[in-house]
């Protein structure tokens, strides 16, 4: 494995890949092989690698998100250490499964610490675990970064230790809709949503923004969680309404769509939704033919877009994206391309951090979240393919462009792209004033 | 013993070379599906579109009908169903007075491999080095459940795949990693095993590893899990040194399940015959040997159950953010008991009507003798649960298996489970298997209430309760494959 420890005359360094671990297992005779990987490099005062402990969704509600979180943050690895790693060491990712579960990803915290010495946290989408593990990563003094796009680390409710620099929050992304939504689609809002936590993000948010721009909510239609079954709900649309904006979630959303078809027909307002109803589902889908003509908002788009630029065909060439937005081994094997970009984008950022503080090992761990905060704009490219970001340090959070699409032939075409200082909001926390 | 010596080496080496082909093709075949998906949103977004209500009626109206097709059926035909087409080595034809010894597993069998069939122990001490490595994989290895062999093997390759192969190949007893250490160390048993125990204390190791599947906050874990297997085979290990052999079919719980449900497979013991027929060929378990049977079902039905959107509404979760296995290890472990507790509740009011009606008088006998009829229930809701997941993990572990072997780089795809037309063929499929299991249990508990009643007539009548139940049990499992889940 001394590889490992070796800067190649291409100027790259190879950390230890998942294939060299197993393979490592399957020759278990041999004396380093008895050792822990960390331990085989405890000894290199030079290029032992820099630890990311992953806390992946592999198994719970999330597993669908986190096995291309994986994928995505696996190419990012390749990527940053084929340039070179950080400061001449590879970055390698230490993985374990939160099982969606705060309480077990707390436990990861410990466990990334402690157990296998790991420089630093690195976990995902949902936020409900993010809440539970923040806690227990500022006790342990341990960098988390989040890639949730939650609004909780920008509300104020986290810590010092935790940063969310690789995807912009719900708060921004919902404000962002507004103005185009009222300038292009309609004044008279119906909103649709599921009756919780999730749900009410969007209508608070959005219900201010688009109010502030002169438009109107005239309708909220909340919908239990456990509902399968929408056509009674339908009717509760105002005649008026000159927008639907949908954000339903679970496995009811294609009966959702399919039924609100079957309720307007031919005639419908224009209908406004977030992706994240249908991320890693086919649009060309038996029954969503209704969804032809309507908007979605993109974190990212999913389908190749004819001007894109290089770097982002870069990086979904790294990642193993077709055109469609689906894996290259199997076009029915859509990605969650609307977020999982976040996880390329967070480790980048943590390379550039480590870079400008010159992290050396765990000492640094502060001086890593110090250099963060002093982060500001990042300009788009191959570190950041989803287009140039603007990290607030007070707050710990990133803020980006938005892209809204509309089904056109079954695919997502992009027609608007919010700016930067559409996503903007009032600083809620200043995480700097708060002690280590 | 005539079967035992036409089966011979031969035959023990001709299915040695069949297990390792199917092992070879279930896994290439999870891989390689057409069209080539995990749990995931949109599959049960497009089961939800599917017509699941006309397909549940019409898999509970084949079971009413098997029903009634049954209860005019002559009795000389169903007596003939399940006799073997061709004799195996053990157990005894159907309508033996004496049981063979040893409900579960062929230990009469057995006995030969404690002096004289050595020869296959080598099989045995290789399975136990195998899983030796894997348990330090578990402590050393890649901590992601996907990528750890240790993880891989306990959940997709033993729960899911070879909990699947014996029911439809039958008995791995062969490749018990115990089997060789504990008829090394068990030559002189302590102690003589305590028959008034029967198959309790596998009964329980079962229940035990149902509260991992279930209960535990993180069973996948692999250092968590390495030191579950270590447990378990201190369990086994232990028990045998203690009592000897006989605690391989008393004590190890899992070896035990595989071994009633290896009954389930045309092929068992050496012999050939209609799916089932090795029940048939057995005696009337004790009272733990038909609790387990049972416990089986009731472990099945909550692993399904646990996970709908009913469930989770009954216990206070929100399914669309599901806070994970942390939240509900109080409701888990009170659903598995109370499924355990009141399932044989539930068959033993079945079967004290059907005696009644029967004019029998004999329900304990009759719950004992009819108890294992319910295992193509639970082994069919296994298959059909299992599906899914089997369809994903086989790819993961066949991406380890690759990578540990230096083949091809596997890239695991769900998109099978993100077309509408492959998601109606995994559920028919699924569908399929929990009808065609209840078929069997009623082809099963009909086939044993005529061995019981020895009347055509007074068996139909015992059988009337019991056929609703199962007709019951259809719609309950059709309804958990159309649920929409949220954990």
């Amino acid at each position: 494995m001394t590889e490992t420890s070796k800067k190649t005359p291409a100027g790259t360094v190879r950390g230890p890949s998942r294939r060299q671990a197993l393979k490592t297992l399957a020759v278990g005779g041999t004396a380093a092989a008895t050792l822990p990987l960390w331990a085989r490099y405890a000894g290199a005062q030079t290029g032992e690698p820099i630890r990311i402990g992953f806390a992946k969704h592999a198994t719970g509600i999330g597993a669908s998100y986190g096995r291309w979180y994986d994928r995505v943050s696996q190419a990012a690895v390749k990527k940053i250490n084929a340039e070179g790693g950080v400061n001449g060491r590879p970055l390698e990712l230490v993985t374990e499964d939160d099982g969606t579960d705060p309480k077990r990803c707390a436990e990861l915290m410990e466990k990334f610490a402690n157990q296998s010495k790991c420089d630093l946290a690195f976990g995902t989408l949902f936020s409900h675990v993010v809440i539970g593990a923040a806690p227990r990563a500022a006790e342990l003094k341990l960098p988390y970064f989040v890639v949730s796009e939650g609004h909780h680390v920008a509300s104020g409710m986290l810590n010092r230790w935790t940063l969310q620099p690789g995807i912009t929050d719900v708060k921004s992304q919902v404000k962002a809709m507004a103005p185009f939504v009222h300038d292009t689609l309609g004044k008279k809002v119906t909103m649709i949503f599921p009756d919780y936590a999730f749900g009410y993000d969007h209508r608070d948010n959005f219900t201010a923004a688009i109010k502030a721009l002169g438009g109107d909510v005239v309708a909220q239609i909340a919908i239990p969680p456990t509902e399968t079954s929408f056509t009674k709900y339908f009717p509760k649309i105002p005649r008026e309404t000159e927008v639907i904006y949908h954000v339903m979630i679970g496995p009811g959303v294609l009966t959702f769509v399919k039924e609100m078809g079957e309720f307007f027909g031919p005639s419908r307002p224009e209908i406004f939704g977030f992706i994240d109803s249908l991320e890693a589902v086919n649009l060309s889908s038996p029954g969503l033919e209704f969804l032809e003509g309507t908007y979605f908002w993109e974190g990212m788009p999913r389908y190749l877009q004819p001007d894109a630029p290089g770097y982002v065909k870069a990086y979904r060439d790294a990642v193993g994206l077709d055109a469609n937005g689906a894996s290259v081994t199997d076009a029915n094997d859509v990605s969650t391309a609307a977020h999982m970009f976040g996880c390329w984008e967070t480790l980048h950022v943590i390379k550039a951090g480590m870079e400008a503080c010159n992290y050396s090992g765990i000492a640094d761990r502060q001086a890593l979240i110090e250099a963060v905060e002093q982060m500001s704009d990042m300009p788009a490219g191959p570190d950041h393919p989803q287009g140039a970001k603007r990290f607030n340090g007070k707050t710990h959070q990133v803020f980006g462009p938005q892209y809204i699409s509309k089904v056109e032939g079954g695919k997502l075409s992009v027609v608007h792209t919010a700016s930067i200082e559409d996503t903007l909001y009032p600083d809620e926390v200043d995480y700097t004033k708060m002690s280590f | 013993m005539i079967g035992a010596d036409r089966t011979g080496d031969g035959m023990k080496r001709a299915w040695a070379v069949v297990w390792a082909v199917v092992w070879a093709v279930a896994l290439a075949g999870a891989g390689l599906w057409p069209g080539r998906a995990l749990a995931h949103a949109s599959e049960g977004g497009f089961v939800l579109l599917l017509p699941t209500g006309l397909y549940t009626a019409g898999g509970g109206t084949t079971v009413l009908v098997t029903v009634l097709l049954l209860f005019w059926l002559p009795a000389r035909w169903a007596r003939g169903m399940f006799r073997p087409w061709r004799a195996g080595a053990g157990g005894s034809a159907p309508g033996a007075t004496a049981p063979p010894p040893g409900y579960f597993r062929p230990d009469d069998r057995g006995a030969d491999d404690r002096g004289a069939d050595d020869r296959g122990a080598w099989v045995s001490w290789a399975v136990l080095c195998g899983l030796g490595w894997a348990v330090w994989a578990g402590v050393r290895g890649p901590q992601d459940p996907v990528e750890n062999p240790l993880s891989l093997l306990v959940w997709t390759g033993i729960w899911i795949f070879l909990v699947a192969l014996s029911g439809l190949l039958g008995d791995p007893w062969r490749l018990s990693p115990f089997r060789g250490p504990v008829a090394l160390l068990g030559r002189r048993a302590l102690l003589r095993y305590p028959e008034r125990l029967g198959e309790g204390p596998g009964l329980v190791a079962f229940l035990a590893f149902a509260a991992v599947l279930l209960v535990d906050v993180a069973p996948a874990d692999p250092d968590r899990l390495a030191g579950m297997v270590l447990a378990y085979g201190a369990w086994v290990l232990a028990g045998g040194v203690l009592f000897g052999p006989v605690w391989i079919t008393r004590g190890a719980g899992i070896g035990m399940l595989l071994g009633l449900y290896a009954r389930l497979s045309p092929v068992w013991r050496g012999g050939l015959g209609l799916p089932g027929w090795g029940v048939l060929a057995m005696g009337v378990p004790g009272w733990s040997g038909a609790l387990f049977c049972l416990a089986a079902l009731g472990v099945g039905s909550f692993d399904g159950l646990n996970e709908t959107f009913r469930w989770l509404g009954w216990i206070g979760i929100n399914p669309l953010e599901f806070s994970g296995r942390s939240a509900v290890v109080g409701p888990n472990a009170l659903g598995l008991a109370a499924s355990c507790l009141l399932l044989p509740m539930v068959f033993g009011a079945a079967i004290l009507v059907g005696d009644r009606l029967a004019g029998a008088r004999a329900p304990g006998l009759a719950f004992r003798t009819l108890a294992p009829a319910v295992l193509p229930i639970a082994f069919g809701y296994h298959l059909a649960h299992y599906a899914t997941a089997a369809l994903v993990q086989g790819q993961y572990a066949l991406h380890v298996l690759s990578d540990l072997f230096g083949g091809p780089e596997v890239v695991v795809t769900t998109g099978y489970l993100q077309t509408r037309d492959s998601v109606r063929v995994i559920w028919l499929a699924q569908a399929a298997a929990v009808v065609g299991g209840h078929v069997l249990a009623l082809l099963l508990s009909h086939a044993l209430a005529l061995r019981l009643h020895g009347d055509h007539r007074r068996a139909v009548l015992s059988q009337l309760p019991l056929a609703l139940f199962m007709v019951l049990y259809t719609l309950f499992g059709l309804w958990l494959l159309a649920s929409p889940r949220g954990s």
